[in-house]
C-alpha cells in the first residue's frame, strides 16, 4: 500500500510539473501555429534561475517569482526578435526553435557551468508528514498544490476573461479575430510571454523535485512535454493535463516495476496515439 | 561555360584534398580530414531529407548510430578479417534500409510538426535501448574493437573515406537529378499540389527517407571503422542536431553545402577546442554557430553557400549586363531558389 501511495504521489507530483511545461507549449502551438522547440530552454533558465535566487536569497516564493518573470521575459525577447519573422512557415519555425533551444543551453552552461547542481527545497517543505501509517513528502504535495492551482488559473483565465477568449477565438480563426480589430500580434507576445513564465515556473519547481539540475534537464523534459502534448491533443488544455497525469503516472509506475523501460514506455505510448488518432486524445476539442 | 569552369575547379580542389596526406606527416590532420569525410556523407544524408524533400527529422542519429554500432559488434565478436569490416559495410547499410522503411512507415503518416516531434521520439528510443542493453553495447561506456590491419594505416583509411564521400556525393546527385529525386522536390515545393497532380506522396517520401537512412548508415559505419570505439554518444540526439547544424549553415538543398559546413563546423570546432586549453569560454563553441544557424535560416535560407555566390552574382552584375537575356534568367533561378527555402 506504501509503495502504491509513494508511487501515486510522485507520478502526480511529476505530472504536474510537466503540465506547467506542456500547457504554454499546447497553447502556443494551438493559438500561433509554432511547434516551439524552444520551450524546453524556458523550463531550463527556469529552473536555474529559481535555484540561484534560492540558494542567494533563501527565500523559496523570491525564487519561484523570479524564475517566472525569467521565463516570460526570455519569452517576449525571443518572440518579439525571431519568431515572429517565421509566423507561418513551419520548416522555418521548427530550424529557428531549435537553433533557439541549442544557443540557450549553452547560455546555461556559460553563466552556471557545464556540471550538475544540486536544488535543495527549502527547509519548510522538507520531510514528510505521516497520516496512518502513511508516508507523504511535503514537497511533492506542494508541487500538486501548485501544480493544481496553475491548471485552475488557466483554466479561469481562458474560459472566464476576455483574453481568454481572444485566445480560443484566434485558435479557431486568428484572420478573424484580427478583422474584429483585434491586435493578434499583440495576443501572440502575451501568449508566448505566458507560456515561457509557466515553462519557467516548472522548472524552477521540478528542481527540488528531483534534488538536481543539469544543462540537459530542458532538452529531456522538452520530450516528455512533447510526448504529453501530442498524446493530449496539441492546443487542447484538458489534454495537456490528462496527458501529463497521464505520462507521470506511467512513468513513474514503469519505472518502479520495470526500470528499463521507463522512458521507452512513454514515447511507445505517444507513438500508439498518433497512429490511432493523429489528432490526440482530446485534439479538435475546444479547450 | 560557367559548369565547366566549376568542374575543373573542383577537379582541382580534389588532387589538392587527394595530395595531403604526400604533404603532411601530422596524423591529427589526416584524422580531421577524414573525419570531416565521413561526417560530410552524414550531412550529405539528412540533406536528403531536409533540402531535397523538406522534412525535418530529430533522429537520424538513429541510423547514424546503428551503422556504427553494426559495424563495431561485428568486428568485436566474428574477429577483425577485412571480409568483416566489408561484411560490416553491407550489414550497416542493410540495416539502414530496413529499419529507415519501419520508421518511415510508421512516422511519415503524421505531418511535419508531428513527424519533427515522432522522430524525436523514435531517436530517444533507440538511444535508450543502446544505454539498458549494457550486456550487447557496453551501455554508456561502448566499447573498444579492432580493425583490419590494412584499415589501420591512417593515410589508406583517408583515402577510402574520401573515395566513399565521392562515390556517394556522385551517386546521390544521380538520385536528385533523377525523376525520383525531381518529384520529391516537388513535393518540398508544394506538397498538395504533388499530390494532386497525382504523385503518391507517401511512397516517394518513404523512398527520400530509405535512401538518407542507407546512406546515414554508412557514414555510421565509417565512423566507427575510424574511432574503432562504439558509445551511446553515436545515438544522441546532438549527432543529429550536429547534421542539423553543418546542412542549414552550408546550404540545405545543395550537396556540396553538406560538405561545406561539415567541413567549417569540424574545423572550427576543432580549433576553438584547442583554444578552450587557454580559456575554458571557447569550449562553449557551439554558441557560435548556434547564432550562425539561426541568422542563416532568418535572413539567408539558402545557407551560406548560396549567399556567397548570390552576392558574387550581384557584384559581377554590371560587368555582365550586355548579356541580358542569361542574367535574367539566372535571377529568375535564384529567386525561385531562395523562395522555396
Amino acid at each position: 500500500m506504501d509503495t502504491f501511495i509513494n508511487l501515486f504521489t510522485n507520478g502526480i507530483a511529476t505530472g504536474m510539473a510537466i503540465f506547467l511545461l506542456a500547457v504554454g507549449l499546447s497553447i502556443i502551438f494551438g493559438l500561433m501555429g509554432i511547434l516551439n522547440f524552444a520551450h524546453g530552454a524556458f523550463f531550463l533558465w527556469g529552473a536555474y534561475v529559481g535555484t540561484w535566487v534560492f540558494g542567494r536569497t533563501q527565500s523559496f516564493f523570491l525564487a519561484l517569482a523570479s524564475a517566472i518573470l525569467a521565463g516570460a521575459l526570455l519569452g517576449v525577447i525571443l518572440e518579439r526578435t525571431t519568431i515572429s519573422r517565421v509566423f507561418g512557415n513551419h520548416l522555418s519555425q521548427i530550424l529557428l526553435t531549435m537553433g533557439l533551444m541549442l544557443v540557450l543551453g549553452e547560455l546555461v552552461k556559460v553563466v552556471w557551468g557545464p556540471n550538475m547542481l544540486t536544488s535543495p527545497p527549502p527547509g519548510f517543505l522538507e520531510g514528510s508528514w505521516e497520516f496512518g501509517g502513511i508516508v507523504l513528502i511535503k514537497y511533492r504535495l506542494f508541487t500538486i498544490v501548485v501544480g493544481l492551482v496553475v491548471a485552475l488559473a488557466v483554466y479561469i483565465l481562458l474560459t472566464r476573461t476576455r483574453l481568454g477568449i481572444i485566445v480560443r477565438a484566434g485558435v479557431e480563426n486568428p484572420e478573424m479575430v484580427q478583422a474584429l480589430g483585434i491586435d493578434i500580434r499583440k495576443v501572440f507576445t502575451m501568449v508566448f510571454a505566458l507560456g515561457a513564465g509557466l515553462a519557467a515556473l516548472g522548472g524552477a519547481i521540478m528542481g527540488p523535485l528531483g534534488g538536481s539540475i543539469s544543462p540537459t534537464m530542458g532538452l529531456d523534459n522538452q520530450l516528455l512535454a512533447f510526448i504529453v502534448v501530442v498524446t493530449g491533443g496539441l492546443g487542447s488544455f484538458v489534454g495537456s493535463l490528462v496527458g501529463a497525469l497521464l505520462v507521470g503516472l506511467i512513468g513513474a509506475a514503469v519505472s518502479w516495476f520495470v526500470p528499463e523501460a521507463a522512458l521507452a514506455v512513454n514515447v511507445l505510448l505517444m507513438a500508439l496515439v498518433l497512429l490511432v488518432k493523429p489528432t490526440g486524445l482530446f485534439g479538435g476539442g475546444n479547450i | 561555360m560557367k559548369r565547366r569552369r566549376f568542374h575543373i575547379l573542383l577537379l582541382i580542389l580534389l588532387l589538392l584534398v587527394a595530395a595531403v596526406p604526400l604533404f603532411t606527416e601530422s596524423r591529427a590532420t589526416i584524422n580531421l580530414l577524414t573525419h570531416i569525410f565521413i561526417i560530410a556523407i552524414f550531412a550529405m544524408s539528412y540533406d536528403i531529407l531536409l533540402g531535397y524533400t523538406g522534412i525535418i527529422s530529430f533522429g537520424h542519429a538513429l541510423f547514424f548510430g546503428s551503422g556504427a554500432y553494426t559495424i563495431g559488434l561485428l568486428l568485436k565478436n566474428l574477429g577483425r578479417g577485412l571480409e568483416i569490416a566489408l561484411l560490416g559495410l553491407v550489414m550497416a547499410m542493410l540495416l539502414g534500409l530496413v529499419v529507415a522503411f519501419l520508421i518511415g512507415t510508421i512516422s511519415l503518416r503524421v505531418r511535419d510538426t508531428y513527424f519533427a516531434m515522432m522522430t524525436l521520439a523514435l531517436g530517444e528510443l533507440f538511444f535508450i535501448a543502446a544505454f539498458k542493453l549494457r550486456g550487447l553495447t557496453g551501455g554508456e561506456d561502448g566499447f573498444s574493437f579492432r580493425v583490419p590491419e590494412m584499415l589501420q594505416d591512417r593515410v589508406v583509411f583517408y583515402y577510402l573515406a574520401l573515395l566513399f564521400l565521392i562515390l556517394v556525393f556522385y551517386l546521390l546527385s544521380l538520385f536528385i537529378s533523377s525523376p525520383t529525386g525531381r518529384v520529391l522536390q516537388a513535393i518540398r515545393e508544394n506538397e498538395r499540389r504533388a499530390q494532386a497532380i497525382g504523385y503518391d506522396v507517401f511512397r516517394y517520401k518513404l523512398f527520400s527517407t530509405v535512401v538518407a537512412g542507407i546512406t546515414a548508415s554508412l557514414a555510421g559505419a565509417l565512423y566507427g571503422l575510424q574511432e574503432r570505439f562504439v558509445s551511446t554518444s553515436v545515438l544522441a540526439v546532438d549527432k543529429t542536431l550536429d547534421a542539423l547544424l553543418m546542412t542549414i549553415i552550408g546550404g540545405s538543398g545543395t550537396l556540396y553545402g553538406a560538405i561545406v559546413g561539415s567541413a567549417l563546423v569540424t574545423i572550427v570546432h576543432e580549433w576553438f577546442s584547442s583554444l578552450g586549453s587557454v580559456h575554458p569560454i571557447f569550449e562553449r563553441w557551439l554558441i557560435i554557430f548556434g547564432v550562425v544557424y539561426i541568422v542563416v535560416v532568418l535572413f539567408f535560407p539558402g545557407g551560406l553557400v548560396r549567399a556567397f555566390s548570390s552576392l558574387g552574382r550581384r557584384w559581377r552584375k554590371d560587368t555582365r549586363i550586355s548579356t541580358g537575356v542569361a542574367l535574367s534568367s539566372e535571377v529568375v533561378n535564384v529567386k525561385e531558389k531562395e523562395s522555396s527555402c
